[in-house]
């Protein structure tokens, strides 16, 4: 059994870990709690790090004692410079929590890119991890709505930067801006975006926990997930009975799909497929035929077929070559970077100016 | 001399007759005498009540004695001084009527004195007291009995059925044979009288003589009952009539005391207020008292119990051979009631043809926790599902 350790950093990755609590329940409602047990299928240990208590106290399905408050008041306020002297300050406490839970394969870092506490904890953090734990680290990180301001596509930036000169095994993106045109209001595009993430993982964790009539395991993972520049992102799509294997299995790859915007097609390094179902609905020539199929346009394509009661299900996880989308993403940063630092210097000369008025004034009683 | 004074005497009695008799003093009595006698010259009154002077004396103190005969009664010698006042000396009739005599004025051997007595009373004669046939103190030598009757019972309280023996003891104290003796014995209405005599043989001088009859209580009522004085009359040789009469005796009779043995049964519960825990054990204790006057044959007890009351030890209806008069037996029972609610013990106790029943009643409650126990039942799991929620809400509770 995979021993999994699931670490939600900051608000965003307190409430994604939240979720996958909840769904771990079995998704019976906000009540299960207090009638039932988590069911998670591997060993998974959860952890939600935060420097902001409010937000810690917010979350309904993570244990108390999987909360793990970093004291320093109310948050960092988005300021990744201090945040990131907050873990230096807190490392031993955050890494002896984290010890408590044992040893660990495979280590997810869901943190958003664009706070303070996460998006600075989670680089230093994979540091941190890597030299701890001999196990695959997998950030997911999620990216902001575009719109959230100059600070958050700043931090979104840098974070991303400074995880991949960090090095962990894959970096697994969710972007906001994305998938907000599924939901409705901002509310329910969280709270969808969150759950859609938490099955997912759940998802994979039950793949690569299981014995399958494919193999694909841990390995298969850190190959995929070293394919192109180290990023990726992860497609879904379940059969409605009516449809084959094979579809079911290029639904995944649609857009509507995804959880980063992002041509599986063109800019696919290598992919993983896990395809769940009734053995009935699995027709394993079909299977190996469509694999074969998309290997000559993704690339290496690793499968993994698991029988279970139920339609067929397909988890596509990919790694990319190019992501025009992160690209588009830094030049907005760049220029609000510039814009953020334009106004800045306006402000500090229109303050120097009313300074000047009063030079050499004293004030007179 | 004799012809001479009866003449004067006559004379004398004439003219008294005819003058009124006044009351002479502030009271009610009448005057039935106011005049002067000699000695040995008496009156008869209402032709029963004779009053005759005996003897008179001057020195040391005026003084007179008179002897005093009437119907049904003895002989009485009355001596009465001239100070005595005239309600001092009274002489009661067998009719219960009284008279008084009061000496005016004493003379050498006469006496002035007045009778007072009731209204309608007379002087009905005179007459003169031949010295032989008087009695009292006179030189020839008289013979007067004189018995003493003395009249025992040899118990004082009887029972109805039983028999008293009563006893005379009659004494002659005086010095002439009684003869003629007539015993008038009382009886009580329901007693009967055996062996009783209504004369006795002549009793000499000095002779004492004891009767005895037996006085049956046949059918009296209980009650404290006063047996009337015997009368004795007699006479003298001389033929003279007298009388005498014994005291009064009380006799107590009770009721008829039947010999039969009866039983009585008192049951006792050991509790609190008379209130018992179900389920949990008393003990009852039975008491047979034997309060008749016989021993009791063999006796059986019976129990009666409510249907949900049980015997948790001890032998609830024992038998026993015999009960003594005023001896009782006890025994104890443990017994547990299982329902709640007013329950009646009854228990019947056997001997001979007779019976004889107790009850002894009690409330029976459930326990705190049986009362409870449903709701403690239902408790429980909610508890523990409270318990649980808070667990778990702790758990979650950052």
């Amino acid at each position: 059994m995979l021993n999994i350790l699931v670490l939600g950093i900051g608000q965003c990755g307190n409430r994604i870990l939240d979720s996958i609590n909840s769904e771990a329940f079995g998704g019976n409602g906000t009540f299960a709690k207090y009638y039932s047990n988590q069911k998670f299928p591997a060993s998974v240990k959860t952890i939600a790090i935060n420097t902001a208590i409010n937000d810690l106290k917010g979350l309904k399905y993570t244990l108390a004692k999987d909360r793990f408050h970093v004291p320093h008041l109310h948050g960092v306020g988005a300021n990744r410079t201090l945040g990131k002297k907050v873990f230096e300050d807190n490392k031993e406490l955050i890494m002896g929590e984290i010890d408590k839970r044992g040893s660990f394969d495979l280590i997810f870092i869901i943190t958003s890119t664009a706070g303070g506490s996460g998006s600075s904890f989670a680089p230093r953090l994979v540091e941190e991890l890597k030299a701890a734990y001999n196990a695959q680290i997998v950030c997911i990180a999620v990216l902001p709505f575009r719109e959230e301001g100059s600070i958050s596509l700043q931090n979104t930036a840098f974070c991303i930067k400074e995880l991949i000169e960090e090095k962990p095994n894959g970096i697994l993106l969710v972007d906001n801006q994305y998938l907000k045109k599924y939901a409705g209001d901002i509310k329910s595009a969280y709270d969808k975006i969150n759950a859609t993430t938490a099955r997912r993982l759940l998802f994979l964790i039950e793949a690569l926990n299981s014995e399958m009539l494919m193999v694909t395991d841990l390995g298969d993972l850190k190959t995929v997930m070293n394919g192109g520049v180290g990023i990726g992102t992860m497609g879904f799509y379940e059969s409605d009975n009516g449809n084959t294997v094979k579809a079911t299995i290029l639904g995944s790859f649609k857009p509507s799909g995804l959880l980063f915007p992002a041509n599986v097609y063109t800019e696919g390094a290598r992919a993983m497929l896990i395809i769940k179902g009734s053995k009935k609905y699995l027709d394993l020539d079909l299977i190996n035929k469509t694999i074969e199929e998309l290997s000559t346009e993704v690339g290496q394509v690793f499968k993994g077929v698991l029988v279970k009661k139920g339609p067929a299900k397909v988890l596509s996880l990919f790694t990319l070559n190019s992501i025009p989308e992160l690209d588009r993403l830094y030049a907005s940063a760049a220029v609000a970077i510039r814009t953020e630092k334009v106004k800045r210097e306006e402000s500090k000369k229109q303050l120097d100016n009313a300074f000047a008025c009063i030079e050499e004034l004293e004030p007179i009683y | 001399m004799n012809g001479v004074r009866i003449l004067v005497i006559a004379t004398f009695f004439v003219f008294v007759l005819m003058t009124p008799v006044v009351v002479a003093s502030g009271n009610d009595s009448y005057y039935i005498f106011d005049n002067e006698l000699q000695v040995n010259e008496g009156i008869t009154i209402e032709t029963s009540i004779h009053i005759e002077v005996v003897e008179v004396k001057r020195i040391p103190l005026e003084r007179a004695k008179f002897r005093i005969t009437s119907y049904q009664r003895p002989e009485r010698m009355i001596t009465v001084f001239k100070e005595d006042g005239p309600q001092a000396n009274r002489y009661e009739t067998y009719s219960g009527a009284s008279i008084y005599l009061d000496v005016i004025g004493v003379y050498s051997d006469s006496v002035q004195f007045r009778v007072s007595g009731p209204s309608n009373w007379r002087v009905t004669d005179y007459y003169d007291v031949d010295p032989e046939e008087g009695g009292g103190e006179v030189d020839e030598a008289v013979t007067v009995p004189k018995l003493k009757i003395t009249r025992t019972l040899d118990i004082s309280s009887v029972q109805q059925g039983q028999t008293a023996k009563v006893t005379f003891k009659i004494k002659n104290d005086g010095n002439g044979t009684a003869s003629e003796i007539e015993l008038d014995e009382p009886t009580i209405k329901g007693a009967y009288r055996e062996g009783c005599p209504t004369t006795l043989d002549d009793i000499a001088a000095g002779a004492t003589e004891r009767v005895s009859y037996d006085l049956k209580i046949v059918d009296v009522e209980p009650g404290t009952y006063e047996l009337n004085p015997t009368l004795l009359n007699y006479k003298s040789e001389s033929g003279t009539s007298y009388s005498s009469e014994s005291s009064s005796n009380v006799l107590v009779i009770v009721a008829e005391e039947v010999l039969a043995p009866e039983l009585e049964i008192k049951l006792t519960i050991e509790s609190d207020d008379d209130v018992i825990i179900c389920g949990e054990r008393f003990s009852v204790t039975v008491r047979i008292d034997n309060t008749g006057n016989a021993t009791t044959g063999r006796i059986t007890v019976k129990s009666h119990l409510p249907d949900d009351v049980r015997v948790a030890g001890g032998e609830i209806d024992p038998v026993y051979e015999s009960i003594k008069p005023g001896d009782y037996e006890e025994y104890e029972v443990t017994m547990i009631a299982y329902e709640p609610g007013k329950h009646v013990i009854k228990m019947d106790v056997l001997w001979a043809d007779e019976e004889a029943s107790a009850s002894a009643e009690f409330w029976a409650e459930r326990s705190g926790f049986d009362k409870y126990y449903i709701y403690i039942l239902a408790a429980i799991p909610i508890v523990l599902i409270l318990l649980w929620l808070i667990k778990r809400r702790r758990e979650y509770s950052f």
